[in-house]
Parts: C-alpha cells; structure tokens; sequence
C-alpha cells in the first residue's frame, strides 16, 4: 500500500495544498481539503492557517506535541466546536467541495458525513443494539429486519460482531474497553459517513486492543476517508498513509508517511520523529 | 505509624498505639452503626405511635375509612377518602405541571444557556426552593387565586371543559380556590428542586459522550431525550421522587388555597382538601376520641401512601434497569 501511495505522488498532477507533491488525478481525490484555517479559543489562535488535504481511501495521520492543536484541527471538521461558545474558526474546509464552515450549512447532515471516534469508548447507556441503531435511527426509518441487518453489518464491519451476537441485548457499558471502541467505531460508520475522524482511538486501550483497532482502519481506509490523531508515532508509521506533523498550532510539514518518517524535510519533524522534542 | 509499630526497638509503644488505634475504629463503628439505626427506631416509633392513635378510628369504621367520604364531626362518622383523592390529585396535577417546566429549565440551564444566564437563573432557582411554605400559601391565596379566578379558570371552563370525555374536569364555577388551584401552587413549589437535581445530573454527564450522539448528527433534543436522560435516570426520578414526597406532604400552602371542604368535587376546579390539609387545619379543634384518632389514621394513610410511591420508584428503576440491559 504505501508503495502505490508513493507511486501516486511522484507523478501526475498537483492536488491541493501539499506543496512539491504531485499526485495523479482519478487515483487520489481530495475528499477533504482544508485552506487557511485559524481556530481561536476566545482570543487565544490555537492554529494558524493550516492547509492540508485529507484524501480520500486514504489515512492521513496528524502528529505532534500535546496542545499542538491537533485535536482542535479534527473538532473542525465536524464543526463539534460549534457547541461551545466562544471558538471560532476562519478559512475554509471544502468536504466534496462545499465549504463546510459557512454558516447556512446544515450541521446535523455534516456531522452524518463526518464520523468520529474519540479518545475514550464513548457507548451510550443503552444496549449494545441501540448504540448502533441510535444513529440510523436519527436519519431513517427502517422495518426491524432491516434495522437488524444495519447493524449486524456495522458490527461486522467494525470487528465486533462475532464478539457479541448473542448479547446484543446487554447494555453498550458492559462490554470491555477495546469492545466499546469498536463498538464507537461502529456506530460511526452505521450511518454510512464519508470521512472518519478518529481522536487517539485507541490511547486508552491495551495493545492488544490498539492492534486490532489498527487493523481495522486498515480495512475501512478502502472505503472512507480516515484521519487520525495519534500520540503514537509508532502507530501514524503504521496505520497511515500520510502524515502530518504539527507544532505549536502550524503545520510544520505534511506529505507520505514513510518519506515523513525517514526523510523528514523539515528539521523540528527531525527532531519531534527522533525524540528529541516533544 | 505502622512503620514505626514495625520496627524493634519500638515494639512496646507501637503495640498500645495499634491498641489504641483498634478501639478508636470499633468506637467509630459503632457510632455511626448507632446513628443509622436510630433512623430505623425512629421510623419505627411514628409507625407505632400512629397505629396505636388510629387504632379507635380503624376498630370502628374498619376498612371503610379508607373508601368512605363522608366526614361528619357531628355524627362521628369520618371516612378518608376525600383527603386520599385530595392528596393524590393535587400532587398529580403538581407533578404534571412541575416535571415537564423543571425538565425544560434542566436543559436550558445545561446544554443551551449562554453562560451569562446561568448563573442568575441558578440562583433565581434556589432562591424559590427557599421561600417557606406559607408564603406560598398567603401569596396564593391573595394574589394568585383572585387572578386565576379570573383570567385562566374561566378560560379552561369556557375552551378544555366544552370538550367531550374530559371536559367535565374543567367544567363548572370558578372558585379561585380548590383541588386545581392547590395542584398549580405545589407545582411551583416543587419545581426548584426537582430542577435543581435534574441539572445537577445533566452536569454528570461527560461531555464527551454527548459530542458523541452531536457527532452522529443529532439534534438538542436527541441527545437530551436519547442520551442524556437514559444516562441520568436514577438522578432524575430521585428528583421527581423528592418533588412528589414533598407535594403529598405540603400542609400550609395547600391548606390556604384548597378550600378545606371534604368533598370530591365532579371537576378539578371544586374546591376539597388533602390529607396534610385536614390533620392541620382540625386538630386543635378535633373533640372526642373518635375525631382525634380518625384525624391520626389520615396521617396513618399518608405514611403508606409515601411508602408506596417509594417502593413503586424502586421497581421502576429495576425494570428500566433491566431494559437498558445493565
């Protein structure tokens, strides 16, 4: 895989903001693109203009120091900042072309398009059923057999379903931490988003957890657009296909995770990649 | 210390101070063991004492105390029955009013307000909870009731009771005063606390949980009616609980404005009494050993009234418990 990703990138055409890389049309699309965006806590600039495409099929894995703002650059995406007043943000984020960030958007329909997994299991205080249907509840109105199988297939889809076929009927909290990611993660991808936002998915999880969660954005990166922030720079050299390192609110450099890795551009990723910082 | 109680040298002293330390811990034990028995003795000794005080009155009309409404003074022949309905509608009609405007201020207060209002609404909401009864009673009485007696109650009569089936709840002459207009005034009264601990509850929810169900597109409401209250269940009918055991148990505000008569009345707006009502309004009057231990077996009524609204909570949270799947 990363190999096709690179072969992409070294010929055809220029995509968006990632400056020297060129990208061959049709094979990458920029599912997410965003320009120039700014985000500010009250007065406090937590990003400063950052630009970086997220493609799509793709898993783009953002880096950094804690408080570098890469949290903040995913709370973006699905305008979840919208909730609390006083954050703003300027610029623009295009999903398939439509700035998301103006103000007549539709932020329940966005946020269907947009999933996201956070840092820890977040299920619902109600049974494992329910956490999956609750979102396709929100959209459509389906016939039982029909809800079953919806979520018989997220639950596939997210790895869970041989785990907990028998007991769908037992609350969401039961199951055990690595279970309740999954279980998160499926219920994001029931309502069939576009683009999955992970935060630190798998940070409060153990290793064996964190690999089958890995696994598992393998398998969904054929089809969303994944972007994960991670701690783990292990974990973005594994999971991702391109990287993007951030720092005090800039985006110090972005492009193929294994050339981020190995053949950083910048010095501060140098030092951040070889542990000298951060 | 249990370094010290470890080391040689000191075997001696540190044996007397875990000595010490031991019969402090029983000592400890045993006073609180004590003081939460002494609730149970409590309990006891007013369940006992009521008995014995309605014994008269429960000997003499037996079980038709408690489905009679006749409530003669001068025949001696008392029956419960216009209080029990007195108590238990007005509480209804308290609940009715009280939950869904508490729910609505919870939610404001929590997932909407700008933080500017929160602060004075919080304190406006306090501030109710610690206005005493009988100022509720006087200001319903006075203020509350003249103008309900004419704007709101003419309206319910003239536009809800011209309905078929219910509209004879509403119908009839407006007194200003009764079963309904006690209800209205236990509404407000119960309302800062069930507010209170619902918003408090709300609070507990983490927020990352809710920017989950917001991040699958839901809707204010969904997340509320969806997340946030199968989340905070217990919480919240603990609050209704203690808002419902408070409306069954008013005495001076209800006694203001019901009207005191003991009769069911064929609508709400009827003037009747409640249990609380009667017991204060006719003890200091009550004459004969009949009158007094009728008056004992009402508070006798109210005791396993308030019990089974417990117990029924109870069984309540067990069933949405076990429908949850937790």
């Amino acid at each position: 895989m990363q190999k096709n990703v690179r072969s992409y990138v070294t010929t055809g055409a220029t995509a968006g903001a990632l400056p020297g890389s060129a990208v061959q049309a049709g094979e990458l699309t920029e599912k997410m693109s965003i320009r120039n965006v700014s985000f500010f806590y009250g007065q406090f600039e937590a990003l400063k203009s950052i630009s970086v495409p997220l493609y799509d099929r793709k898993v783009t894995a953002f880096i950094g120091p804690s408080g570098c703002g890469k949290s903040t650059l995913l709370r973006i995406l699905n305008r979840i900042y919208d909730l609390y007043p006083k954050q703003r943000a300027s610029g623009e984020v295009l999903l398939d072309g439509q700035n998301i960030l103006e103000p007549g958007i539709d932020l329940n329909l966005l946020r269907a398009k947009v999933g996201m997994v956070f840092q820890k299991p977040t299920p619902f205080p109600l049974t494992i059923y329910d956490n999956i249907a609750f979102g396709i509840r929100l959209y459509e109105r389906l016939p039982r057999d029909e809800m079953d199988g919806r979520v018989e297939q997220a639950l596939r889809r997210a790895a869970l379903w041989n785990e907990v076929k028998d007991k769908l009927n037992q609350s969401g909290l039961s199951l055990s931490g690595g279970q309740q990611q999954r279980l998160c993660i499926a219920r994001a991808i029931a309502v069939n988003p576009s683009v999955l936002l992970m935060d630190e998915p798998a940070s409060a999880l153990d290793p064996i957890s964190t690999s089958k969660i890995e696994e598992l954005i393998d398998e969904l990166k054929s089809e969303y657009c994944i972007c994960i922030v991670t701690h783990n720079m292990q974990q973005a050299a594994r999971a991702s296909d391109f990287t993007a390192f951030m720092y005090m609110g800039e985006l110090i450099e972005h492009g193929v995770t294994e050339d981020l890795f190995t053949t950083p551009k910048q010095k501060r990723t140098e030092e951040y990649i070889t542990g000298r910082f951060g | 210390m249990t370094d010290t109680a470890l080391q040689a040298g000191s075997r001696a002293s540190g044996g007397s101070q875990a000595k010490r330390q031991i019969v402090m811990d029983r000592a400890f034990q045993s006073a609180t063991a004590f003081f939460a028995f002494l609730v149970l003795v409590i309990l006891g000794g007013v369940f006992v004492s009521l008995v014995m005080g309605a014994l008269p009155a429960l000997s003499t009309f037996g079980f038709s105390f408690a489905y009679m409404q006749v409530w003669n003074p001068v025949t001696e022949k008392f029956g419960a029955l216009a209080p029990i309905y007195g108590t238990v509608m007005t509480a209804l009609i308290a609940m009715a009013v009280g939950i869904p405007i508490s729910f609505g201020i919870a939610v404001f207060l929590t997932e909407l307000a700008p933080p500017w209002l929160k602060g004075p609404v919080s304190t406006g909401i306090e501030l109710l909870a610690g206005i005493p009864s009988i100022i509720y009673g006087i200001w319903g009485l006075f203020v509350f009731a003249p103008i309900f007696q004419q704007t709101l109650q003419p309206f319910l009569i003239d536009t809800v009771g011209q309905l078929p089936l219910i509209g004879h709840i509403f119908a009839g002459p407006p007194y200003g005063i009764g079963i309904f207009t006690a209800g209205l005034i236990l509404g407000i009264m119960v309302l800062p606390f069930i507010t209170a601990i619902m918003r408090d509850v709300f609070e507990t929810v983490p927020p990352m949980v809710k920017e989950s169900a917001y991040g699958l597109g839901a809707t204010t409401w969904e997340v509320v009616w969806k997340v946030v209250l199968p989340y905070t269940r217990v919480g919240v009918i603990g609050g209704i609980m203690l808002g419902l055991g408070r409306a069954l148990g008013e005495t001076m505000a209800v006694t203001f404005v019901i009207g005191n008569a003991h009769r069911i009345g064929k609508t709400l707006m009827a003037p009747g009494t409640t249990i609380s009502a009667a017991i204060a309004n006719e003890f200091n009057e009550a004459v004969g050993e009949l009158y007094i231990s009728s008056l004992i077996a009402l508070g006798l009524i109210l005791f396993f009234i308030t019990f089974a609204v417990l117990a029924i909570a109870k069984i309540m949270l067990m069933r949405m418990q076990k429908r949850a799947g937790g």
